[in-house]
């Protein structure tokens, strides 16, 4: 586990100027906004910043940034409400900047106050029930998971219910479904 | 919405129990009455060289009955989850059911009979039905972007369902009539995409996306998923073509061009089993491994038929029985408990799929299918009906063994949620 580097702002040290890019507005219109995070991506020079406003810790668009060579880092300003400052530098240390574990699959593992938490959004089926169940797993306390997923994950509810595992609760917006997964009788 | 349910928008999605279970009944009862028919040929399989009577009608008992409709229930439940995409309407669903099992019904009367009343009224209601079901398939796949190791063998498919079902209505109208030039090239190359085009594609394309869940190992590299479609394609081509021109080298390339693809996929799926995250492997495993190798001798059979073997009977049933009929009572034993499963948890009542599996009708069926597999195909080589006769009723212990098996399964299911609500 890596401790993390919080921001305050989306200012950057080399560019004090720049203006985030807040996509909740766009999701919040039904619409994918990673097409136009790409193209402002593809603008950005050596070394440059840039600075998304997103409703929850994007964390599949890091990998992605990441392989494009952007460092990130996050923080959660309120509620709904992540500010992601992308650093183009080779993006090589993304992950070691933040509070998070990477499962072989490829899901993202951290820590709230609320349990914990593993994004598989943008995994390729079925990485992303091979990951939750890999964490439901090693599991040994009692604690909530919170999953963040694209979509309901009807094939994982079985897996659940042999592992005695059970969704108390479940939210749905767009491409950002939540499941908050308790043991039974927890 | 009530704690640890579905929203509604995705509960759209899942269609109503009633809708892939169906179909999976019908194919249980199609299954048991393929084994009674193959009982009653039993002396002419053999040197059956086709033609009417109780062998090809439990041939389509089986293709039809059991494999076609097995399949349209698991599409209509499992490709709207996994696409995210709505299928069609419920009662469409319903219709194809309710065109479909009539239609199988009268056509192997009609075979058995040779009324080509019962034949044509057969063929029509099984081609409407089928027709249906493959357009809400089509329908729903045109929306996907994503997944093209699945979807691309799902197109072709959907093609070989297309050219398959012009081919059967061609041969059942020639019935009385007497039209086609070669009849026998004609139900050659009609089977050809039956067995390898529409249903070996549906099973390829979405064994790349079960057995990876099943075991929880990797996915398959889309990339393999394409090459393997091109692959089978190609063969499809070649082996079509060869056998409506009457060139069996052609054909036989056919063959060799989908034994490519049958390894190649079956290399991709064995990295997946490599790698898998549940060691031990589930009781269906013991007849998928038996149906890939059945798989194989029937491509191998497949080109020796094609470059002049008289090996047609075999073929046949390796081809149907061997593989397709193995591997889809596979698929069905792990599917079956795990909709059920599915359905009880997005109505917020769980049920465990260990508590809802009965496991010792499964080793029956298991124990009487493989029996009846290896008794059949010696008979069939040894030209020895009392072994077919012996398979055949071997066969019919496993099917009732399926259905003790799908009782308890929904005696099980009705239970828990009666005692959960």
């Amino acid at each position: 586990m890596i401790k993390v580097k919080a921001i305050n702002t989306g200012v950057a040290d080399n560019n004090p100027d720049v203006e985030p890019f807040d996509v909740r507005p766009i999701l919040a219109e039904g619409t994918d906004p990673f097409e136009a995070i790409m193209r402002r991506a593809e603008a950005v020079p050596e070394n440059g910043r840039l600075v998304i406003d997103a409703p929850f810790n994007p964390s599949p668009l890091r990998r992605v940034m990441a392989g494009k060579g952007f460092s990130s880092r996050a923080c959660k300003l309120a509620e709904g409400h992540w500010r992601v400052d992308f650093n183009r530098d080779g993006g090589a240390d993304w992950q070691h900047t933040a509070e998070a574990e990477v499962l072989p699959e490829g899901a993202l593992v951290w820590r709230e106050e609320d349990g914990v938490h593993i994004d598989v959004r943008k995994l390729s089926p079925p990485a992303p029930m091979v990951a939750i169940l890999r964490l439901l797993d090693r599991l040994e306390e009692t604690v909530t998971v919170v999953v963040h997923h694209e979509r309901v994950p009807h094939f994982l509810f079985p897996e659940l219910a042999e592992r005695r595992w059970r969704v108390t609760r479940m939210a749905e917006d767009f491409v950002n479904v939540r499941l908050w997964l308790d043991r039974e009788g927890a | 919405m009530f704690p640890g349910g579905v929203p509604m928008g995705a509960q759209d999605r899942l269609q109503p129990p009633s809708i892939p279970y169906r179909f999976f009944a019908s194919a249980l009862l199609f299954h048991a009455a393929a084994w009674v028919l193959l009982l009653i040929g039993a002396d002419e399989l053999p040197g059956f060289r086709g033609g009417m009577g109780a062998v090809p009608a439990a041939l389509h008992l089986i293709t039809l009955g059991v494999l076609a409709m097995t399949a349209l229930g698991a599409a209509f439940q499992l490709l709207p989850v996994a696409t995210r995409h709505p299928l069609g309407p419920v009662w469409a669903c319903r219709l194809t059911w309710a065109l479909f099992v009539p239609g199988v019904v009268l056509f192997a009367a009609g075979l058995i009979t040779v009324k080509p009343m019962f034949l044509h009224g057969g063929a029509t209601l099984t081609a409407v039905g089928l027709g249906l079901g493959v357009l809400l398939i089509g329908r729903n796949l045109v929306r996907v972007a994503d997944l093209p190791g699945v979807t691309w063998h799902t197109w072709i498919a959907v093609a070989s369902a297309a050219a398959l079902l012009l081919l059967g209505l061609a041969l059942a109208g020639d019935v009385g009539v007497g039209f086609l030039p070669d009849r026998g090239a004609v139900a050659a190359a009609h089977a050809i995409l039956a067995a390898y085009g529409f249903m070996g594609n549906l099973a390829m394309g979405f064994s790349t996306i079960l057995v990876p869940m099943f075991v929880l190992g990797p996915n398959v590299p889309s990339q393999t998923g394409q090459r393997t479609a091109v692959l089978s394609g190609l063969g499809l081509v070649l082996a079509v073509g060869g056998v409506l021109a009457g060139l069996g080298w052609l054909a036989a390339l056919g063959g060799v061009a989908g034994l490519a693809a049958v390894g190649l996929h079956l290399h991709a799926l064995s990295m997946v089993l490599k790698k898998r995250m549940r060691k031990r492997l589930e009781p269906f495993f013991r007849l998928i491994f038996p149906a890939w190798g059945m798989l194989v001798l029937s491509l191998v059979l497949g080109i020796a038929l094609a470059l002049g073997a008289p090996v047609a009977p075999l073929w046949g049933f390796a081809l149907v029985f061997g593989w397709l009929l193995t591997f889809v009572t596979a698929l069905l034993q792990r599917i079956m408990p795990f909709l059920a499963s599915m359905h009880s948890s997005a109505g917020g009542k769980p049920a465990r799929l260990s508590e809802l599996t009965a496991r010792r009708p499964l080793d029956i069926h298991a124990a009487c299918h493989g029996a009846a597999l290896v008794l059949v195909l010696a008979g069939i080589a040894f030209d020895v009906p009392l072994l077919v006769r012996g398979g055949a009723v071997s066969g019919l212990g496993g099917a009732i063994a399926f259905w003790v098996f799908a009782a308890l399964l929904a005696r099980r299911y009705q239970l828990h949620m009666t005692s959960h609500s």
